[in-house]
């Protein structure tokens, strides 16, 4: 069993989510694994595993045949499992050698650090490694892919490496860094070493790996030979489902009305001046990439930042919004991005999820709630948006993840909104909760809100929205309508500013 | 519908454990001293009691909401001095309480104003009023305790009603309203809302910087009273009394499940850790362990608090594991 690592049923538990669900299988020495999968799928998660990061709920994994658990990322690289994360681990203020032997830097006869022989011992690696860069060199003078090499040559500094994991490894690489890598990639392989290669870029797996483990919500789907499974049929099965179904079904046809809110010139310190209108019965969407803004105007709009310049009018009446409380007043509410920080009080139960924007009309006078009035309105709420909840007594935390969002949107509704904002909805949530919210969304606007979808999904964007603002760099830089929506259009006018299609 | 009401009236496990440990420290101490379970006794511990009481119900709400406060030890002998001196000066006795109460508010503001304003963390902020505060305790009475001659004044602290002391009803009567708001009004939601997670329920539309104020100036006046009832039952206003007050109170709601994450606890476990956190320090003076070593086990029973939350923390997190895995 020497040179593979096999993982036996894991499984790893978070509240409301099954992160990983009886993942089994195997990589070998001298083989580059891709794990493949969406965002959500658990391929970090098993990474984490791995590496003692996190302990699994359940199962085993064995590196050459010997069970093993590893209590911290410490213990997994002194027995010879490294990971190279996206973001750097390494100290900019030490040179290249001390961070190559950090934490066992060669010493002289009286415990002294002996720099010299480690710059020697880096040099010799370095040379292996075949790049130009000096020992004594600081870290932080280095670039980006030369910062990821000295990582790499850290791991590879230990003589009992045995598994070398990349985490979307080429993420701030330009093309000439990336083929470096993959040079070195190919070097380790022919070392024998089990090289994990986490990546979303299609053409990088079929260049440099030699199978692919396909994740899909948690679960391990199938191992396939790079280069024989067409990609689509990877993408398939990562997916498992074709995503056009959903949106087919959706019923999108509804009256559009006269423009319900309209933001001129609105900028805050965190996004620049920004001008949309939105109507009645409309969903609007907001594509773009992570950090260009989106999030922030809405922010700015509903008071949760106080706004610099700009004016917000809402059914031809100026508002101001110095809180979301206010904003919540005039009819104006956001679903947050960040469901656990932003959203849920986990601490709460369900129906004090659902209700505790309705305090004040759910408790008379003097300030005492109304228990009654609170569970009818906690029991509507889990009728209308099919939350699947053992009691609304329950903790919002014992739900899954589709069901808090479903909580959060419930909370929302109950103050009959007319404008809502919903941020990145359906992040994290699985696949059938995810159509629920898409009807969800489009009754709403049927209803006559006005909808604001802020996505980074392509296809939910394109699927939902009867016009699709785009931002980049926090400024709004085009606007396309329903008809002329593509991924293409969309994704250049997010990443350069303007459409460039092929 | 019936089951839920009756859910919400059930005493929980740890609930249990802690009377199990107030039966365990009343027994102890009963069996070293037996006159630690006269009547007089335990209405002595429920006098001693009465302070801590009031301040550790400002703790439960400001611990709850993921506040803290280090000042009401200084802000109850501030306001004992106060409220002597201006009587001791002719102030009738009810307006005198009124500006001691008043000072105790501006305290209170003053707490929320660096912790909202300033965004300094609760325990290093209250720890600034906590120094500040005893400085004026000093200076206002030249650092000499200030005697108290007001009949009315002195009649607080010695009257009882049904032979238990004035001080203890109004604990009492404190606790309860207290208990009532943080369990039963839109406040004592919003509470537990801002101690789960500030962030998200401003996003809900509650405002966190208005409750936290409320709550620090509900901590100040429940102190200033406490000083005032403290000052007449010693007959003088100490600048030097209640030192370490705040150590007290704070010890009792955590041993009562109030936790240091917030958004967690409630008045009822504040009732038992009071009562426990007080038997055991009347009963260690009881038994005569001198008072440096008092010092000792009251930094025990505080670690023993703290790893009973972090306990129940972990024990939270793994039942919430298990049942959301029931739901998925």
């Amino acid at each position: 069993m020497a040179g593979t690592l096999e993982f036996q049923h894991i499984c790893k538990y978070f509240p409301g989510v099954k992160a990983l669900d009886d993942v089994s299988f195997q990589a070998h020495a001298g083989e580059v694994l891709a794990f493949l999968g969406e965002n959500g799928a658990g391929k970090s998660t098993l990474l984490k595993v791995l590496n003692g990061d996190y302990q699994p709920t359940s199962g085993k994994y064995l590196l050459d045949g010997v069970e093993k658990h590893f209590q911290s990322p410490h213990q997994a690289i002194e027995e010879g499992i490294s990971i190279i994360y996206q973001e750097r681990q390494i100290l900019l203020e030490l040179s290249v050698a001390e961070n190559i032997y950090l934490g066992r830097m060669p010493v002289n006869r009286f415990g002294i650090i002996d720099t010299r022989k480690a710059n020697e011992m880096a040099a010799k690696i370095i040379k292996d490694f075949g790049l130009p860069i000096e020992p004594s060199t600081k870290v932080k003078d280095l670039s980006i892919a030369w910062q990821q090499m000295v990582e790499i040559m850290k791991a590879y500094s230990r003589e009992n490496l045995k598994v070398i994991c990349f985490d979307e490894p080429t993420a701030s690489l330009s093309d000439s860094e990336i083929e470096m890598l993959f040079k070195i990639i190919e070097k380790l392989k022919a070392e024998d070493k089990i090289i994990i290669y986490v990546s979303h870029r299609m053409d990088e797996i079929q260049r440099i790996t030699d199978k692919v483990a396909i994740f899909k919500d948690g679960h391990y789907v199938d191992t396939v030979k790079t280069g024989v499974v067409p990609e689509a049929e990877m993408i398939r099965m990562m997916v498992g489902r074709d995503l056009g179904d959903i949106y087919k079904d959706l019923d999108r046809e509804k009256e559009i009305g006269e423009v319900l809110l309209e933001v001129k010139n609105v900028s805050s310190d965190y996004v620049k001046e920004n001008s949309f209108v939105l109507r009645r019965g409309e969903v609007l969407g907001f594509s773009g990439l992570v950090g260009a803004g989106r999030t922030e105007l809405m922010r700015a709009i509903i008071g949760a930042d106080p706004m610099k310049t700009g004016e917000v009018f809402l059914e031809g009446q100026s508002i101001h919004n110095r809180s979301p409380h206010e904003a919540m007043e005039h009819g104006i509410v956001l679903v947050p991005e960040d469901r656990k920080l932003q959203g849920i009080l986990a601490n709460l139960s369900v129906s004090d999820n659902i209700n505790i924007s309705m305090l004040d009309q759910n408790s008379n006078r003097f300030g005492f709630v109304n228990r009654e009035k609170e569970e009818r309105a906690a029991e509507a709420g889990i009728r209308d948006f099919k939350i699947k909840t053992p009691s609304a007594d329950k903790k919002i935390v014992e739900l899954s993840g589709g069901n808090q969002q479903k909580c959060i949107v419930a909370r929302w509704l109950s103050t009959n909104p007319k404008v809502l904002i919903l941020d990145e909805p359906t992040k994290g949530i699985d696949v059938g909760a995810k159509s629920e919210f898409y009807q969800m969304i489009c009754r709403f606007a049927k209803e006559g809100l006005g909808v604001i979808l802020i996505s980074s999904e392509l296809p939910e964007v394109i699927g939902l929205s009867d016009r699709i603002i785009v931002m980049k760099s926090r400024q709004i830089v085009g606007e396309v309508s329903r008809e002329e929506a593509t991924e293409s259009r969309l994704l250049s006018l997010g990443m350069i500013g303007e459409v460039q299609e092929a | 519908m019936n089951t839920n009401k009756k859910s919400r009236i059930h005493i929980s496990g740890d609930k249990l454990v802690l009377m199990a440990a107030i039966v365990a420290v009343f027994v102890l101490f009963a069996v070293l001293n037996k006159n630690f379970l006269t009547l007089t006794n335990v209405i002595n511990i429920l006098i001693a009691a009465s302070l801590v009481g009031l301040v550790a119900i400002g703790h439960t709400y400001l611990i709850i909401a993921g506040q803290n406060d280090l000042s009401p030890g200084s802000l109850a002998a501030f306001s004992g001095v106060v409220a002597a001196l201006l009587v001791s000066k002719g102030v009738p006795f009810f307006p005198a309480v009124l500006i001691t109460i008043a000072c105790g508010i501006l305290v209170g503001c003053f707490n929320a104003f660096m912790v909202n304003r300033i965004h300094l963390e609760a325990f290093i902020a209250t720890l600034v009023t906590q120094s500040i505060v005893r400085g004026f305790a000093y200076i206002i009475c030249d650092g000499k305790p200030v005697s108290i001659s007001n009949k009315t004044f002195l009649t607080l602290g010695k009257a009882r009603i049904l032979n238990i002391p004035l001080a203890v009803w109004i604990m009492l009567v404190c606790i309860v309203i207290f208990g009532i708001i943080l369990a039963k009004t839109k406040f004592g939601r919003s509470i537990y809302a801002i101690g789960g997670n500030q962030d998200a329920a401003r996003l809900a539309g509650l405002n966190p910087q208005k409750i936290i104020t409320i709550s620090y100036i509900m901590m100040g006046i429940l102190c200033s009273i406490g000083g005032i009832i403290f000052a007449a039952r010693m007959n003088s206003g100490q600048p030097a009394a209640n030192v370490n007050l705040e150590f007290d109170a704070i010890t009792a709601v955590i041993l009562g499940g109030v936790s240091f994450v917030g958004g967690v606890g409630d008045m009822g476990g504040t009732i038992l850790g009071i009562i426990l956190i007080q038997a055991f320090n009347t009963g260690l003076t009881m038994v005569n362990v001198p008072s440096f070593w008092q010092y000792v086990a009251k930094g025990g029973l505080l670690l023993f608090a703290l790893t009973t939350d972090y306990i129940r923390k972990q024990k939270r997190e793994k039942d919430l594991l298990a049942a959301s895995m029931k739901n998925l």
